[in-house]
């Protein structure tokens, strides 16, 4: 209130100031000549050192940040490819800047020093073809090669041409990131989303299929039960239900022909909102889409039943939902990207990747991680990147921040909005020695009873 | 037609006019209003973004309990607003506003004609416009809120309710919103076109044609060219949504429940909405850049120069900006190869760009530049294209955006080169035109005031804005807080809010001088800043056919200024070439 108190009059201030100064101003004007100049000699002159300050302030604001603020920004990139990007981010930078600082000296040093002085006249000076053709040709050759540089980099990091050692899998929906290696085989297997559900990825084995049309049979005769519910205690089927229910919202004074029951139970009903077209359409959807789901489902075993083979490549693999994962140092690693429902974007900020999930399409990107995550915070250290360590109450207020050298590490957020948490979607990840990777899958795959590690291979034989 | 005896009523004057000069400041008057609204939603998201999860009285004042309970702003509402100030601020504000204004009065006026070539599809174009605005300014009423999918609304989000609450009514009324407003685009782009194509006076040839006309006949060309691929973009949702056919959405599992509609590709949307989206861009930046260099010209009292080398840039960033819409799409997934094709296509913006920057230096060099506040936002207009089209070097080359791509560089980016860029240009026009507009002047002194605070303020903001992009922040993320690594560029926010709540105070020294001046402003004279062009040729009173008498026959280009062997540092474009004169180009 105080705050809207003090808005109201700083606005009803500057309200009269305004007014006093136009009053004043429109005394002055009555006194010039009308075919003057609208705008003083002075004005002018102050103006023209005004272009003059804010360029050298501009520059000199710009260039502390790019100092003062450096220990903040991103330490230099984690992955292989990650340093081609840095350096090609280095040369376009240093071309830019150059080219910032001449020409905005230039546009505000004119404003300077060719402001209007009475009975001068400009040079004229319409065109000049040298000039012209210069001032075309030398940016045209000088983005040709940077083109060319940023093509062949883009080439030789989306068109790997080595097979990856190892496939990862990445899959997105609000908002999580469920990860999935691809166990012993090194393929991933085939997955849909006619079987998410129990089965986390979806992914298709000749069991899971089966199971997943069971699980949508049931879901089918729950939702049909619905039905029947109203039949045995309302004593009419559902369609007439639904008529009855239309009428009753549009007219309260309708009395419930054809139906038996008592008022207790419609109370329920009404206060789970079943009097509404929009619910009793969800309930039809859902059929729809289950028996959409079972005709996919059941297509798919007959595929199954063609190529056995194809369905086997999922049995080993081993899902990771915990919001952490490893990965191992110097291998090349090709990630696989799924989005159950709508696109999010998988980023990776410190191994310079990303890459849009997709519905309905699956997107890759292959990299290589050059250090694990002591290295990486130890080279962020040398770097003299800080960042800030914040302890927090249990209300996730912040109590205390302070700045600690190195880096917070490896981790995987959503870079495509995708509803109210996009804020909040993360996965860590650990860069281990290659050797530790192996022991580690090797663990997941068959337990480790001594680290406590079940078997975690999606379906044990 | 022709002379001030016309029966006119308060209605067909003020409301259902037809006649271009009112509708140009009706769809100038409904700007500044979107224009206001939209700023004021960004004021509320910096206040999140800077103080995450404080409470601000102000915030409750607006939203109410439902959208800010105790003054935190709700995450959905969050969402919203960055999308619906998004919207209103690319659609309404800098392409309905900036050339709805400028084309409609400037038009007939610079090239001696006494109207557009329909007067009625000119009112026409105006009120689908006005009611476009009205349908998305009340979908921020209703009881979900209004669409919340970012301004580009992409599916699957945007297309299934039950991913956010924002995509249920709020997104259908957007949709509806946008078919209305590119109905409004098409006609009055059409009518622009025809306009210029058949109406120039006597002797105005197209290469006698002031920048600006250039400007809005290549942009509303654009327009036409690229509206009516959002508007199938737009039906296409409208049928996903509604009838179930599924265009854009494949294999999607939400709520629980595996979709019945598969088979189309979210992807396709993309294809669509920026086979719009990218020559958009340039649909706001060209009126501007055609404003500046009118203003520029003018007040450097030289012609702008290489005038046919600005035409051809013109021309050839108009016909790039079609094949270079994929640099939004680099990490959708799509054909690396495609990917390089985009970067080349995009980068080779940069040289008719840049031809454009050297060529308004060279125009200032050894000119007598008097620093009216239109030259001075003339000036910043330049240096805002020169900072925000220097980044488009990073963002267009893919192998940069990997990194970059979706995070707050793009947004810093963006809002200098299009957004305060094109603010820039229209701030400049509005100062320059004001005076043919209502035969008054501006107040200089609160001019240069604006000019100065909105200058800081836009450099304030936006160039720290690269440092929270550069350290991997995403856009659109209701607070960083959850990330450390985010937590430190969290002071970078608090200096950007700031800096934010200072320009958009600042507008009200513009708002105030506006309206002061209809009314009490200085009279204008009929040539106030000694400008060539047809428009300071008409009288004062702007009278109904623009010119009594006969139409102003033209002579030459309209950028005669200080030239040799005249007294005056100006010769309008009706006066006729000396016998051993050649004219100027």
């Amino acid at each position: 209130m105080v705050l809207l108190l003090t808005i109201i009059i700083t606005v009803l201030l500057v309200g009269v100031a305004f007014a006093k100064i136009l009053q004043a101003k429109q005394l002055v004007d009555e006194l010039k000549d009308k075919d003057s100049d609208y705008i003083t000699r002075a004005e002018i002159k102050t103006n023209a050192l005004g272009l003059l300050v804010f360029v050298i302030a501009m520059f000199a604001l710009l260039i502390a940040q790019m100092v003062g603020w450096n220990k903040y920004m991103l330490p230099s990139a984690a992955s292989v490819h990650g340093g081609e990007i840095d350096t090609l981010m280095d040369v376009t930078m240093i071309l830019i800047m150059t080219v910032f600082f001449i020409t905005q000296t230039l546009l505000f040093w004119f404003g300077y020093k060719y402001y209007f002085r009475k009975g001068r006249k400009a040079f004229w000076f319409p065109h000049n073809n040298s000039l012209e053709m210069a001032w075309t040709i030398v940016p045209a050759t000088v983005l040709i090669l940077l083109i060319t540089y940023g093509m062949s980099t883009w080439g030789k990091i989306m068109n790997p041409e080595d097979e990856p050692d190892l496939h990862v899998e990445f899959v997105s929906e609000q908002f999580k990131w469920t990860a999935r290696y691809a166990g012993l085989d090194n393929k991933l297997g085939e997955a849909s989303f006619s079987l998410y559900g129990k089965n986390a990825l979806g992914i298709a084995t000749e069991k899971s299929i089966k199971e997943r049309i069971a699980e949508c049979e049931k879901m089918i005769s729950d939702v049909g039960s619905i039905s029947e519910f109203y039949e045995k205690d309302f004593g009419v089927s559902h369609e007439d239900l639904r008529k009855s229910l239309k009428h009753w919202e549009t007219d309260s004074t309708i009395s419930f022909k054809g139906l038996r029951a008592d008022s207790a139970k419609f109370e329920l009903l009404i206060a789970e909102d079943w009097n509404r077209q929009e619910n009793l359409d969800i309930v039809e959807n859902s059929l729809a889409n289950y028996k959409a789901n079972i005709l996919r489902l059941k297509r798919m075993l007959r595929e199954y039943e063609s190529s056995p083979q194809k369905y086997d490549n999922g049995k080993d693999d081993i899902v990771l939902s915990g919001g952490r994962i490893k990965l191992p140092k110097g291998r090349k690693i090709k990630f696989q990207f799924r989005s159950k429902d709508v696109i999010h974007s998988a980023y990776f900020p410190h191994f310079r990747a990303q890459m849009n999930t997709v519905p309905g399409m699956k997107t890759y990107f292959t990299f290589e991680p050059k250090e694990t995550n002591q290295e990486f915070f130890d080279k962020a250290a040398s770097e003299g990147k800080v960042y800030m360590h914040i302890t927090r109450d249990d209300e996730k207020n912040i109590l205390a921040q302070e700045e600690r050298l190195g880096s917070t590490g490896y981790v995987l957020i959503c870079n495509k909005i995708c509803g109210a948490s996009h804020y909040n979607m993360k996965m860590f990840i650990d860069v281990v020695e290659p050797e530790e990777f192996d022991q580690y899958l090797r663990d997941l795959t068959f337990g480790n009873d001594e680290k406590s590690i079940p078997v975690s291979v999606f379906e044990n034989e | 037609m022709g002379g001030a005896h016309h029966h006119e009523t308060f209605i067909s004057k003020y409301i259902f006019s037809m006649d271009h000069k009112m509708i140009g400041k009706q769809f100038l008057i409904t700007a500044i209003f979107m224009a206001v609204i939209g700023m004021g939603m960004s004021i509320l998201f910096r206040l999140q973004l800077a103080w995450p999860k404080e409470g601000f009285a102000f915030l409750n004042f607006f939203l109410g309990d439902k959208w800010a309970p105790e003054g935190v702003l709700d995450p959905n509402m969050y969402l919203a607003l960055v999308t619906i100030h998004g919207t209103i601020i690319v659609f309404f504000v800098l392409t309905g506003g900036l050339s709805g204004t400028f084309s409609n009065i400037l038009i007939p006026y610079q090239l001696g004609a006494r109207d557009m070539a329909s007067g009625f599809m000119n009112m026409l174009s105006y009120w689908l416009f006005f009611l476009s605005s009205v349908i998305m300014l009340a979908s921020c009423f209703i009881e979900k809120g209004p669409a919340s999918g970012g301004w580009t609304v992409y599916p699957p989000l945007s297309a299934l309710e039950k991913a956010m609450p924002g995509s249920g009514l709020g997104m259908t009324l957007w949709l509806v919103s946008m078919t209305v407003f590119v109905a409004s685009s098409l006609i009055g782009s059409l009518n622009y076109i025809v306009t210029i194509i058949n109406l120039r006076t006597k002797g105005m040839t197209m290469v006698r044609m002031p920048l600006t006309i250039w400007c809005f006949f290549i942009t509303a060309i654009l327009g036409v060219l690229s509206f009516p691929v959002l508007l199938s973009a737009c039906l296409l949702l409208m049928f996903d949504r509604m009838l179930g056919t599924s265009f854009y959405l494949d294999s999607i599992y939400i709520g629980g429940e595996p979709l019945a509609q598969t088979g189309g590709s979210p992807i396709l949307y993309e294809h669509l909405f920026w086979f719009l989206g990218h020559p958009e861009v340039y649909i706001i930046l060209l009126p501007a850049l055609g404003l500046t260099s009118e203003v520029i010209s003018t007040n450097s009292r030289k012609p702008i120069f290489g005038y046919r080398a600005m035409i051809l840039s013109i021309l050839a960033i108009a016909f790039l900006s079609f094949i270079v819409w994929g640099h939004h799409m680099f990490m959708t997934g799509m054909s690396p190869f495609l990917g390089t094709v985009f970067t080349f296509t995009t980068l080779l913006i940069a040289i008719p760009s840049a031809v454009k920057v050297f060529n308004y230096l060279a125009t200032l060099w050894k000119g007598n530049i008097k620093l009216t506040t239109a030259m001075m936002f003339g000036m910043g207009m330049v240096s805002l294209f020169i900072s925000g089209g220097l980044t488009g070097l990073i963002l267009g080359d893919s192998a940069l955006d990997i990194n970059i791509h979706d995070t707050y560089f793009v947004v810093a980016h963006f809002h200098i080169v299009m957004g305060a860029g094109a603010i820039f240009g229209m701030f400049a026009g509005v100062y320059h035109w004001f005076p043919r507009m209502f035969g008054r002047l501006m107040i200089p002194q609160l001019g240069y005031l604006h000019f100065w605070v909105t200058l800081i303020g836009v450099y304030g903001v936006f160039l720290p804005m690269h440092f929270v992009g550069l350290a991997g922040v995403p856009r659109r993320y209701y607070t960083n807080q959850e990330f450390e690594m985010f937590a430190d560029v969290q002071f970078i926010n608090v200096i950007i809010t700031l800096f934010a709540i200072m320009a958009a105070l600042g507008q009200i020294i513009f708002i105030f001088n506006f309206f002061a001046s209809i009314f009490r402003g200085r009279v204008s004279n009929q040539n106030p800043w000694k400008s060539n062009t047809l428009e300071w040729t008409a009288p004062v009173e702007r009278i109904h056919g623009n010119w009594e008498g006969p139409l102003p026959t033209v002579h030459r280009w309209p950028y005669d200024y200080s030239k040799p062997g005249y007294d005056d540092d100006f010769v309008p474009q009706t006066v006729p070439l000396k016998e051993d004169e050649h004219d100027g180009h």
